[in-house]
């Protein structure tokens, strides 16, 4: 959809028209620069606006002033403050990610469509990557808050990796706190859990608990790590800290997964077992990203050295045909 | 190293997405004949296409079918949206046992959330739509009770859609929330609407929090 007539000015009043809408999103939406198909602007909802927009222009206003000094192109961050004909501020311009989620990686029906020829040590390059990028944003006080595969993307047939949805991130600049106002109990860590997202402090342990639970994904090719046979939803098993692997390895779900989980190196097995059982419910005991940096790093090189398998071992089953609805 | 097998269905212990189990009960009784059971049946397939548009949908949802004309019979035992292309039509016929039908669509529910549990697959609430043009003509309080308790345990998300000079009070019993009446026959605008919401209740990364679903003003009237 063209949005016909719509023109949005930067700080200068300098107009420029808008192209495709991309993506209606929770928040806003997300359209193409008509002539700069690199770059994207979001534009909040006009409740949004009415109920937040101070202080969401706050946020942006401060992300942008850490722009400079420690931000890439790999991620998405506002750039420059977006203006509709009123004069009104709207929203922001960003560089448009390119890649595909990586949700379509980590699934085990759906990886080979997206990202064809995929193996281990392409999979391991790009969470070395996402690592490295997170990385970054906690050194600049940065943190993620909202891990969400589907704002994570790869380039097939490189290791980049670029992150978009940033306007969420929990920062503090010139003594100010902004949160990260959303999230997913799925991807949170206990200490969080049962808090409303607006009044929860992320920190570098926290965001180890959510970020392990991308790796385990990706590396599992889609399975939850607290997916648990016979158990409750993936929340209460990850509040109790039952995780089926590793030691035990009780209530594994059928099929490939525990194959998957037994060619993983053992240290990062140990991290594995270590972050989503004591480390649940104690945040020192969670590997960190210094150290999910090293494994994955070591794993990489034991690949590149034929000493660990490198393709995904998926084993192939005939495709079920599709089944016309009838009896 | 071991693998597990133990049962034949497969696409439970391949597919590790999410499961949203839709199930959909429809009145095909004899007051359909005509526009309306011919644009219900194009909505149901609009919407097999729909959602098989969207991959991470296509993988999460799995859609069930009963119909209640003259007799209950289930079209379609729950299947995962990417394994279904297409869909019979349904005929129109007999009196409306929409208390019969939605008690069988239940122990479906139930049965299909008992797997997934068993399977160690994680599922979103699941979704009862119930689409009527008339009135139940059987028992059907029980079912109403026992629909809308889990629909207040937040256990089930119960949809109830009446078309035409449908009973909106008896459909509203089934659910928490009050029946929608289809501004006109719809039925393709309604079925696009519940594939972007079944779209939106799949992207989401929560399998226990509530879902944000689109506008309903594309299909319902006042």
């Amino acid at each position: 959809m063209v949005a016909r007539g719509r023109v949005v000015t930067d700080s200068l009043g300098k107009a420029r028209r808008l192209g495709k809408r991309l993506e209606r999103g929770g928040e806003g939406e997300i359209f193409a620069l008509l002539d700069r198909p690199d770059v994207i602007v979001k534009w909040y909802y006009p409740d949004v606006l009415n109920k937040r927009g101070e202080e969401l222009h706050r946020k942006v206003e401060a992300m942008r002033g850490l722009h400079d000094a420690h931000m890439t192109r790999d991620v998405c961050w506002p750039l420059i403050r977006v203006f509709d004909e009123h004069h009104r501020w709207i929203g922001f311009a960003m560089y448009r990610a390119r890649g595909v989620k990586m949700g379509f990686l980590a699934h085990a029906l759906l990886y080979q469509r997206y990202f064809p020829g995929l193996d281990r040590q392409q999979i391991v390059g790009y969470l070395i990557r996402f690592v490295e990028i997170v990385q970054q944003l906690h050194e600049a006080g940065v943190c993620i808050g909202d891990y969400n595969l589907n704002n994570i993307f790869c380039m097939p047939g490189s290791d980049q990796v670029t992150l978009i949805d940033c306007d969420s991130y929990q920062l503090r600049m010139g003594g100010t706190f902004y949160p990260c106002p959303v999230g997913s109990p799925d991807m949170t860590p206990k200490e969080h859990q049962g808090v409303a997202f607006r009044h929860t402090l992320r920190n570098p342990r926290s965001e180890a608990f959510s970020l392990a639970i991308v790796l385990f994904k990706c590396l599992m090719l889609g399975r939850h790590p607290y997916d648990i046979v016979g158990g409750d939803d993936p929340v209460r098993n990850l509040r109790r800290g039952k995780f089926a692997y590793g030691r035990g390895q009780r209530d594994v779900p059928q099929g490939v997964w525990y194959e998957l989980w037994g060619v993983l190196p053992e240290t990062i097995r140990d991290m594995f077992v270590t972050t989503f059982t004591a480390g649940a419910g104690v945040p020192s005991r969670r590997a960190t990203l210094a150290q999910w940096h090293t494994a994955l790093s070591d794993y990489r090189e034991a690949m590149k050295a034929g000493e660990c398998a490198v393709q995904l071992s998926m084993p192939s089953r005939p495709r079920r045909r599709k089944a016309v609805h009838a009896r | 190293m071991a693998t597990y097998r133990l049962n034949g269905d497969s696409d439970l212990i391949d597919n590790p997405s999410p499961r949203c189990a839709c199930m959909l009960v429809l009145d095909t009784s004899a007051s359909m004949f005509g526009p309306p059971i011919r644009e219900l049946n194009a909505g149901v397939q609009s919407f097999i296409s729909a959602i098989n548009e969207d991959d991470m949908a296509a993988c999460s949802v799995e859609l069930g079918v009963i119909t209640a004309g003259g007799k209950v019979t289930e079209q379609l035992p729950f299947t995962t949206a990417m394994h279904i292309s297409q869909c019979r039509q349904f005929p129109a016929a007999g009196l409306t046992p929409l208390g019969e039908a939605m008690t069988l669509a239940l122990d479906r529910l139930e049965e299909r959330t008992a797997a997934y549990r068993k399977a160690g697959v994680a599922y979103y609430q699941p979704w009862l739509v119930v689409i009527s043009d008339g009135v139940p003509t059987d028992q059907w309080q029980a079912a109403s009770a026992r629909s809308r308790a889990l629909a207040q345990q937040r256990k089930l998300v119960v949809m109830p859609v009446g078309v035409e000079e449908a009973d909106l009070e008896a459909l509203s019993a089934f659910s928490t929330r009050p029946a929608k009446r289809l501004d006109g026959l719809k039925f393709r605008e309604f079925f696009l609407w519940l594939s972007a919401s079944m779209s939106r209740v799949s992207a989401s990364t929560s399998t226990t929090d509530q879902v944000k679903l689109p506008p309903t003003d594309s299909w319902d009237s006042i």
